[in-house]
């Protein structure tokens, strides 16, 4: 792996936090229906994959993306799940004690599944 | 709108050098690939709606992002299989981009397949209870 270094995280942030606001930007410039689904776009996924790139190449590229795409299918999974709870307690919560809660749940779930997986 | 935009900027930019950080300096690399996932854009949609125009509303976005993290799901797994049999990075990148476009809009269909059965059964017990509310009349 390549040693970290501040460049290396500004490239990650800068690129990271672009492709969300280039995919939002184009999401709400295509309308209401295509809009829609372009505003679920995998811009997070799509950027940390493409920066893998910046790190590896040939057959370590292929697996370190790999590692990553596994660990992305469990955070989908996890997100569903946080959008439905969210969904849920919104409501009921109001929505600042209800996101927070999510997002706990959401932190609560991803360090188990490290946990479950790892020992 | 620009408010926005920032907060989406600096959480994307965030869980995506997050993930990266993970990956360099912790043994658990699967939290690379779960940071990676980062409901990013989800959050900042329900914050603003939360801020704009309340609870409930924001409780609706919520809910719809469920359809939309579909398609994520859809993408990465391409991405991952392209990868094991192929070996082929950037084929699994176009190919996962494609799947998610299409996954994306078989499901936005489904949706509003789902939406107008929902309105017309509402219009049908509407109609029903007015018809018996004029009857008794």
């Amino acid at each position: 792996m390549a040693d970290l270094s501040i460049s290396a995280l500004l490239i990650r942030f800068l690129l990271g936090g672009a492709a969300v606001v280039v995919s939002t930007l184009v999401a709400r410039n295509l309308g209401e229906k295509a809009g829609g689904i372009f505003a679920a776009f995998p811009a997070v996924y799509l950027a940390a994959l493409l920066t893998v790139g910046l790190d590896f190449s040939g057959e370590e590229l292929v697996s370190h993306s790999i590692l990553l795409s596994k660990g992305a299918i469990v955070g989908m999974g996890i997100n569903i799940l946080v959008a439905i709870l969210a969904g849920y307690l919104l409501p009921r919560q109001g929505w600042k004690r209800g996101l927070a809660q999510a997002m706990g749940f959401w932190l609560v779930v991803s360090m188990a599944v490290v946990i479950i997986t790892t020992y | 709108m620009y408010k926005d935009l920032l907060i989406r900027f600096t959480l994307g930019g965030a869980a995506v050098m997050i993930s990266y950080l993970i990956t360099v300096l912790s043994p658990w690399k699967i939290l690379a690939g779960i940071f990676a996932a980062f409901p990013a854009v989800m959050i900042t949609a329900v914050l603003m709606m939360g801020i704009a125009s309340g609870s409930k509303k924001a409780a609706k976005i919520a809910n719809g992002s469920v359809f939309g993290m579909i398609g994520g799901v859809v993408c990465v797994a391409t991405v991952w299989t392209v990868l094991q049999v192929s070996g082929n990075w950037a084929l699994s990148i176009v190919l996962g981009l494609l799947f998610w476009l299409g996954s994306s809009i078989i499901v936005s269909s489904l949706r509003d397949r789902l939406k107008s059965v929902r309105e017309n059964k509402s219009s049908i017990k509407v109609n029903i209870h007015s018809g018996i509310q004029v009857r008794h009349k």
